[in-house]
């Protein structure tokens, strides 16, 4: 299993200035102001569960832009329903990737319920048709692509290494500076 | 026109392309008129909660987004109505079925009903009563403009008397 640093970066480089990166909070959110990411991004620091949906919602406003969408196996486990929610609306210009550390990484580390959830089972369960699963960067690199191209919202699965000794930095941008420089 | 022809009215007056819902009874049959107009996507989600966000989204994209739900959803956005629509500053314009007041006639509804109001004043909420002897589209349109211009939300409570 790969760390989550080289998957980030491998992410961001794949990015041009016609997508739209959204990210819930934590980790990702908090490395994100230390690159150099192409498209606008707009990170949460709190909501957990928003990511998704707020990033849905920016599908749907602008059709002519791809919106790439960052979650958390812990946010998704607070609120899977969203899938369904995206299935129906059926963006083609969403793709969601969800981080699976098992780990609650945000808050300390805390495990997660302690079940293997079967995210790619649970996303297709809810209508998400074009599904995949990663861990390593070579995987993730041949998996955006596809999503992008399937024309309808695509779930990546990311499955990452929890590393309790992993130096993620501060949040270092303010809601308001985040917003003020989120532009379409 | 009918009372939720009137609001739907409102939110194309108001620009608004994305009505993010959750239907009980009554936010149900105003969504069938918002289905009607040519001019809003109507976007079906599970929770309220997602709905907020799909609205904040439209708003953060350029678009205008709006949220209609019961009150039973909107007692369930409290995280996500401080997390993001607060935080980070976000036009939210929230359509809510008050259910279990006086004009409700179905018993169940009423522990909401007795929360509401106080539970919008607790969290800072600015809001209203939808008043259907005056003109709905006005008021909606109005409580769009308010967030945009306050850069927050804004709920506009209303009855199923209203949509009559």
């Amino acid at each position: 299993m790969t760390a989550r640093k080289p998957m980030l970066d491998a992410l961001v480089s794949m990015l041009t200035g016609r997508d739209v990166l959204v990210s819930c909070l934590g980790a990702n959110a908090r490395y994100l102001p230390h690159l150099e990411v192409p498209a606008p991004v707009f990170a949460l620091c709190d909501a957990m569960g928003a990511a998704i949906p707020l990033a849905l919602g920016m599908a749907l406003a602008r059709p002519d832009r791809h919106v790439v969408v960052l979650e958390g196996d812990g946010s998704l486990l607070m609120s899977p329903n969203v899938l369904a929610t995206v299935a129906a609306a059926a963006p083609p210009n969403l793709t969601m990737l969800l981080w699976v550390n098992r780990r609650y990484e945000s808050s300390g580390g805390q495990p997660l319920p302690a079940v293997t959830v079967d995210w790619a089972g649970l996303a297709r369960a809810a209508g998400i048709r074009h599904v995949a699963s990663v861990a390593d960067v070579p995987a993730l690199r041949a998996a955006v692509p596809r999503a992008r191209a399937a024309a309808a919202p695509a779930l990546i699965v990311v499955e990452i290494a929890f590393d309790p000794a992993e130096a993620i930095p501060p949040y270092s941008e303010r809601p308001e500076e985040i917003r003020t420089r989120f532009r379409l | 026109m009918t009372g939720a022809q009137q609001i739907v009215a409102g939110l194309e007056a108001a620009g608004v392309s994305i009505a993010a819902s959750v239907p009980d009874t009554w936010i149900g049959r105003l969504m069938e008129a918002v289905r009607r107009s040519p001019r809003i996507r109507a976007v079906d989600a599970a929770r309220e909660e997602e709905a907020v966000a799909v609205a904040c989204g439209a708003n953060l994209a350029g678009g205008r987004g709006a949220v209609l739900i019961q009150n039973a959803g909107l007692l369930n956005c409290g995280g996500v109505l401080a997390g993001l629509v607060e935080l980070y500053r976000i036009p939210c314009f929230l359509v809510v079925s008050l259910r279990g007041d006086h004009r409700d006639p179905v018993y169940y509804h009423a522990p909401k009903g007795r929360v509401t109001e106080e539970t919008l004043r607790a969290w800072r909420l600015p809001y209203a009563r939808a008043d259907h002897r005056g003109d709905l589209a006005v008021q909606v349109r109005q409580g769009v403009e308010f967030c945009a211009e306050t850069r927050g939300p804004f709920v506009l409570l209303i009855s199923g008397e209203d949509l009559a």
